[in-house]
């Protein structure tokens, strides 16, 4: 008889997943699944309640990228009631959604990710953790405590609630940007700025180089890639740009929101509450096979940095262009996740200076005026873990009538299963496995942050 | 690591957030670890098992048998189990579960999806959904509650020191109203307004100006971040004590007493448009009993009656 190892919960992740692995008799792997376990059912109950009300529900999807869920939301009823946010109310919410990905990379490296790098993936499990990394690199673990609450404090400040926000309306922004408030937010940014740069070339010398064997083997696969690019020249956007749709070999197909209806399907497995997202438009079908997969793409960090043409900000480019020149476009190794992450620190710093320097950032015309009626609208962003789709459709009375959701994570599901295949079946020979061997599996899920 | 308080937390059916909010309590987290041991923590350790400990710390409400055997797991091994979060105290804003069957959810979001290619529902490695959401104290034990969505970091803090310096909490039972820096004047709004109607005046309570604010029914456990910032309270942090301890009391009756008497519009106008709202005015509690079971909630009716138009 075979024998199944469960990993659960798959740890430091930002959400409830198992691993499953299946053994042969022989105690190789058979197959192996990473199932999300919860499933709740937004798109159900925000059914009839008024549209301008469900940008503050739906942040509760997620705790971790509750902003995302926040502005995709209400662009999608700024669509329904056909309305264009005031320039400011719409830089505004890119400011925020910005700064809530700054917050987000530096937890998810600092706390998630690098208790692997920093003590290394062997280390025991009951010291393989931040507060190991806060006893074993005490001035670092105090510097990025101190940088995650420069970054939260300044979201809380300004906009009331970082976590379970509510200052984005229909229409624009709730309060204006008072001119005091912007000149702090400049040197606070200024200092996380610099603390990116610092991480980047920490993670180059301490990490990527170190673990080179670890990342050119560990979950590898070969896949599509999705991600948002701006409209006009085809630079790294996060908050608003037109979708690209990258195949394995390079090419790609970009698209407006809109459309993805005819881009993109879901494909659902008896094994798991996670839809998988695929590539409907390529024709071929959905198959997780690790060598002939089909119609697998890949959202979430690594995929933005594959699918853009250059950065839109001058330290981020420099980044890319290392990047690119090292491992290539597109990138295929998975623990790359975390470099491209830190690119996108990097940009989102820089972006985040960039439009509190926009002239128009402090003027008082944050709202335009809304009427609720009857419309559809799609509301698409990149959350951390990737393109963020909501598509809702009002009644007369401005009330939900239907949605659908695709949330950043699941794009990934499909990809996040073939990598814990192709890592526990490298692993895992003649029935050997320790807590490193399955701690390694779980470092292929956690570097796409699911 | 003798002499240290030995902390486990775990998440339910959530949005992690609450978790994050005690990541967030940023500086004074560092503190906190001179004192507490985390062991068994799903965000931050690789402990996939529950130790003893003396501090329990379970957000979000039972939603699977994976759920309810974590949180009865838990009980067995903490000394003092806290409900965190609103998630946890009173189901939260899934508990809209309620209003819905599985059945119904299930079918929506695996069948009826437009981008869902596929006709299955998933049956394996799977845990089922229980028929309705519960917060956890239906299912085990609670000592302390801390309700919010997260609740602010002054409360987490607060509750932490208390633990670790064992003594009782220092915490008021105020509602949102008494952190809010509107003022509340007597109105003459006729009719009652949406959000989306003009731009309020923000020195002004949201009622007195003919908005729906859920502030004067709602437990202060986030110093009242939304009126402040130019948004009504939906009462994410859960009903006022006097709310859930008095049978007649409830949140529409509440609020709209209240904001008669801060306007021209008459209670009952008020109390109709808040049961036509219903999903949204009781968005974060209707799983718990002390709401449930009140004789003047009748949710299911409400909704049949919007539905019936
Ligand atoms: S109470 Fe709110 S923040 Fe906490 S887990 Fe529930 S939804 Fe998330
Ligand atoms: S009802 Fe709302 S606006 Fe009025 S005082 Fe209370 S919290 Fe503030
Ligand atoms: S909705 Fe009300 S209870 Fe929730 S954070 Fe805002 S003010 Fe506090």
């Amino acid at each position: 008889m075979g024998k199944v190892l469960n990993i659960q919960p798959v740890s430091r992740i930002e959400g409830h997943a198992r691993i499953s692995v299946h053994l042969n008799d022989a105690g190789n792997v058979d197959d192996a699944y990473m199932s999300l376990m919860s499933l709740r059912g937004f798109e159900k109950f925000i059914e009839g309640r008024p549209a301008e009300e469900v940008p503050r529900i739906v942040n509760r999807i997620c705790g971790i990228c509750p902003w995302m869920h926040h502005t995709s939301s209400n662009k999608a009823v700024d669509g329904c009631f056909d309305v264009t946010p005031t320039p400011t109310g719409h830089k505004l919410r890119e400011l925020l959604q910005v700064m809530a990905h700054i917050n987000d990379k530096i937890l998810h490296f600092f706390f998630l990710a690098a208790p692997d790098f920093v003590l290394g993936p062997d280390a025991d499990y009951s010291v393989r953790n931040v507060i190991g990394v806060v006893k074993a690199a005490p001035e670092l673990a105090t510097q990025v405590v101190k940088m995650r609450q420069l970054g939260q404090m300044m979201i809380d400040r300004f906009a009331g609630k970082a976590i379970h926000p509510i200052a984005a309306v229909v229409g624009g922004f709730s309060k204006p940007l008072p001119e005091a408030e912007r000149q702090a937010m400049l040197k606070d940014t200024q200092t996380l700025l610099d603390f990116g740069l610092f991480t980047l070339d920490f993670a180059k010398n301490n990490v990527f180089n170190k673990y080179l064997d670890v990342i050119g083997e560990l979950g590898v696969i070969k896949t599509g890639f999705l991600g948002t690019v701006d409209r006009a020249d085809g630079s790294f956007r996060i908050y608003d740009g037109k979708q690209r749709l990258m195949k394995p070999d390079g090419t790609y197909v970009d698209f407006e929101g809109d459309d993805y209806l005819d881009y993109l399907g879901e494909h659902v497995e008896p094994w798991g509450y996670g839809k998988m997202p695929y590539a409907k438009s390529w024709d071929e079908g959905f198959s997780l096979d690790l060598e002939n997969p089909k119609g697998i793409y890949r959202a979430n960090t690594l995929a933005r940095i594959n699918v853009c043409d250059q950065m839109a900000t001058p330290k981020a480019q420099e980044a890319l262009e290392e990047f690119r020149s090292a491992f290539g476009r597109p990138a295929q190794a998975t623990l790359l996740y975390h470099y491209a992450r830190l690119i996108e620190l990097i940009y989102a710093c820089e972006r985040t200076l960039e439009l509190l320097n926009w002239e128009g950032i402090t003027d008082t015309d944050v709202r335009a005026k809304v009427e609720p009626k009857a419309g559809r609208g799609v509301g698409i962003v990149e959350a951390p873990r990737g393109t963020l789709i909501h598509d809702y459709t009002t009644d007369e009375n401005g009330c939900i009538e239907k949605a659908n959701l695709i949330v950043g994570t699941t794009h990934n599901i499909g990809p996040m299963n073939m990598s814990v295949k192709q890592a526990a079946s490298a692993l895992i020979k003649d029935g050997n496995y320790d807590q490193g061997i399955l701690n390694k599996v779980e470092m292929a899920v956690r570097a796409y942050d699911p | 690591m003798s002499g240290k308080i030995r902390l486990n937390t775990d998440w339910l059916c959530d949005c992690g957030g609450c978790h994050v909010a005690i990541v967030d309590l940023h500086e004074k987290i560092l503190n906190v670890l001179e004192s507490i041991e985390i062991l068994h923590c799903p965000v931050m350790t690789d402990v996939k098992d529950y130790p003893e400990a003396e501090i329990g710390i379970l957000t979000g409400s039972i939603r699977t048998e994976h759920d309810k055997h974590a949180a009865e797991e838990m009980r067995k091994k903490c000394k003092t189990i806290i409900a965190f979060g609103t998630c946890a105290v009173y189901g939260g804003l899934h508990g809209a579960g309620l209003a819905h069957s599985r059945e119904e959810i299930m079918d929506h979001v695996f069948k009826k999806s437009p981008t869902t290619t596929t006709d299955t529902i998933p049956t394996v490695e799977v845990t089922e959904l229980a028929k309705t959401v519960t917060p956890i104290d239906e299912v085990i034990d609670v000592d302390l509650y801390l309700p919010g969505c997260p609740p602010h970091a002054h409360f987490i803090f607060e509750s932490l020191k208390t633990l670790i310096e064992n003594r009782e909490p220092r915490v008021t039972q105020d509602s949102v109203c008494a952190r809010c820096n509107r003022q509340m004047i007597k109105g003459d709004a006729k009719e009652l307004k949406n959000s989306l109607d003009g731009v309020p005046d923000e020195k002004f309570c949201f009622l007195s100006q003919g908005y729906m604010c859920l502030g004067s029914a709602t437990l202060d456990r986030c110093l009242a971040p939304c009126p402040n910032h130019g948004v009504a309270c939906t009462g994410c942090a859960g009903p006022t004590m006097q709310i859930l301890t008095e049978p007649y009391r409830d949140i529409r009756t509440e609020v709209s007493d209240r904001m008669a008497r801060l306007t021209a519009i008459d209670a009952d106008t008020i109390k109709t448009y808040m049961e036509k709202t219903a999903k949204t005015q009781y968005a974060y509690a209707m799983a718990t009993k002390m709401i449930g079971n009140k004789p003047t909630f009748l949710i299911k009716k409400w909704i049949a009656d919007v539905e019936a138009g």
